[in-house]
């Protein structure tokens, strides 16, 4: 635990550092709202419509297959640590580990033959 | 734990916060006369000599400019956007190593925040969760231009963490640890005495896709599409009023300064001289806080020229198009990663094996 009190002091300076920001932000501005301030901005034109619209399920696509790929990528890490310590007991880490990595690759071609990451 | 050491402690990581913090006024210059050396202009250089008090202009102006939260907003995560990306890019600089450790009252304290030992872990978990910040800040600005700058941003952001992430761990495979500080402690001497023992000549594949997708995590030029001024007059904080932006630019800066120490722990052997170990550098100067000096000034030297590939890139490259810059994640930068895996596997299995 004594590894993480600084990380701890940290988050506190963090957070002073935030909190300064905008309390300087809020005293020394100055104050005088108009209407055409307060409005979207669009270049100068008048705002068209909302921007709670929905958006390219392409966006989506990414998020979803971000999600499937970090995970897996994340099975890399342990393995990662203890791969050289496993090495005296013959290449079954190994191979595993390219059987993993081929099931890995083949999703890839999957998504590249279904054209997932067309977003224009 | 006792107290001496807890304010020991204390000072150093508040010194070491400071350090960073100060990144962001350095760059603010470094970058204005950088863009105006590579352009061919004089730049900045009016304010104090050679321009250097620009830094103090800009921030004294930013601070006095009037702050109008725009009526369409959702208020509560427009105005905490900022401090969310902000918040984690204050947080990843615990676990960057500065150096070996100095001695105060017959104690050795560690140059480094917090001796994290799954330190890669940490920074690519917290570096990540800045993402939240500008997709908050995006959608609740509630603006056409700021929408497709955080949702291009975000995709950008989780795109290229995969890259990133399998660049780091082919190097957790070759040193065979999560922390840091033991990844630049495996890096002290040299090979055949001919180069300095560094990660880059192990993993010269790992350090450019580590190299190319820190640039697309930070946002910075040839990846810069979240802001893409050209094209959507500044991405997901163009509702944002000037000292918003301030805070979104010094996270900026600290996340390039986090990747560049990332990068320089790594590959490029952290605190050590090139050809010259510690042990010879104590021979040499004889105490062991002049090393440490020392150590910390390299370590700042190494950071200082990453920073400056950041900017020599910036105005050099021109941006990519959206779907370049996914296909370029996906088809290229993903599959060399897993291979560079698979070469880093074989050769330590061939080498263990021979």
């Amino acid at each position: 635990m004594d590894a993480f009190l600084p990380v701890g002091i940290l988050f506190i300076c963090a957070l002073l550092l935030c909190v300064g920001l905008f309390t300087v932000k809020r005293l020394l501005g100055p104050r005088n709202p108009v209407a055409s301030k307060l409005s979207v901005y669009e270049c100068g034109v008048k705002p068209e419509g909302n921007a709670r619209a929905p958006f390219k399920t392409g966006f989506y696509l990414i998020a979803v297959l971000f999600l499937l790929f970090d995970v897996e990528a994340a099975f890399f890490f342990p393995w990662a640590l203890v791969y050289k310590e496993s090495l005296a007991q013959g290449p079954g880490l190994l191979i595993a580990m390219l059987v993993y990595m081929g099931l890995l690759v083949l999703g890839l071609v999957y998504i590249f033959r279904k054209d997932c990451l067309k977003l224009n | 734990m006792d107290w001496m050491d807890l304010i020991v402690t204390a000072v150093k990581t508040i010194v070491i916060y400071l350090g960073m913090v100060q990144v962001v006024p350095i760059m603010l210059i470094v970058e204005r006369r950088g863009a105006a050396l590579i352009q061919d202009r004089p730049g900045p250089n009016r304010v104090g000599p050679f321009g250097l008090f620009q830094p103090i202009a800009d921030v004294i102006k930013m601070m006095m400019k009037e702050v109008a939260v725009p009526k369409q907003v959702n208020k509560a995560l427009y105005i905490l956007g900022p401090f969310l990306v902000l918040f984690p890019a204050s947080l990843v600089i615990a676990a960057l190593p500065f150096g070996d450790f100095f001695t105060l009252f017959d104690k050795n304290y560690i140059l480094q925040v917090a001796n994290i030992d799954v330190g890669i872990l940490y920074i690519l978990a917290i570096g990540s969760l800045g993402i939240y910040g500008i997709l908050f800040g995006g959608w609740a600005s509630n603006n056409k231009f700021s929408l497709i700058g955080a949702m291009r941003s975000s995709s950008q952001i989780i795109s290229y963490e995969i890259p990133l992430g399998l660049a780091a761990c082919s190097a957790v495979l070759w040193y065979g640890t999560f922390s840091l500080r033991e990844m630049v402690t495996g890096q002290e001497g040299t090979i055949l005495s001919v180069l300095p023992n560094w990660g880059i000549f192990y993993q010269p594949l790992g350090f450019l896709l580590f190299f190319v997708a820190a640039f697309a995590e930070t946002n910075r030029l040839p990846f810069d599409l979240p802001e893409s001024e050209a094209e959507l007059v500044a991405g997901f904080h163009t509702e944002y009023g000037p000292m918003d932006f301030g805070t979104f630019f010094m996270a900026e800066y600290m996340n390039m300064a986090t990747m560049s120490g990332l990068m320089v722990s790594i590959y490029f052997g952290g605190w050590h001289l090139p050809w010259i170990s510690d042990a010879t550098l104590l021979q040499w100067l004889g105490s062991r806080n002049l090393v440490a000096l020392i150590q910390v000034l390299t370590a700042v030297t190494k950071i200082a020229f990453f920073m400056l590939v950041f900017v020599w890139v910036r105005w050099t490259i021109p941006r990519f198009r959206f779907d370049q810059l996914m296909r370029l994640a996906w088809k290229n930068l993903i599959p060399l990663g897993l291979i560079n895996l698979v070469i880093t596997a074989l050769v330590l299995y061939f080498k263990g094996a021979a």
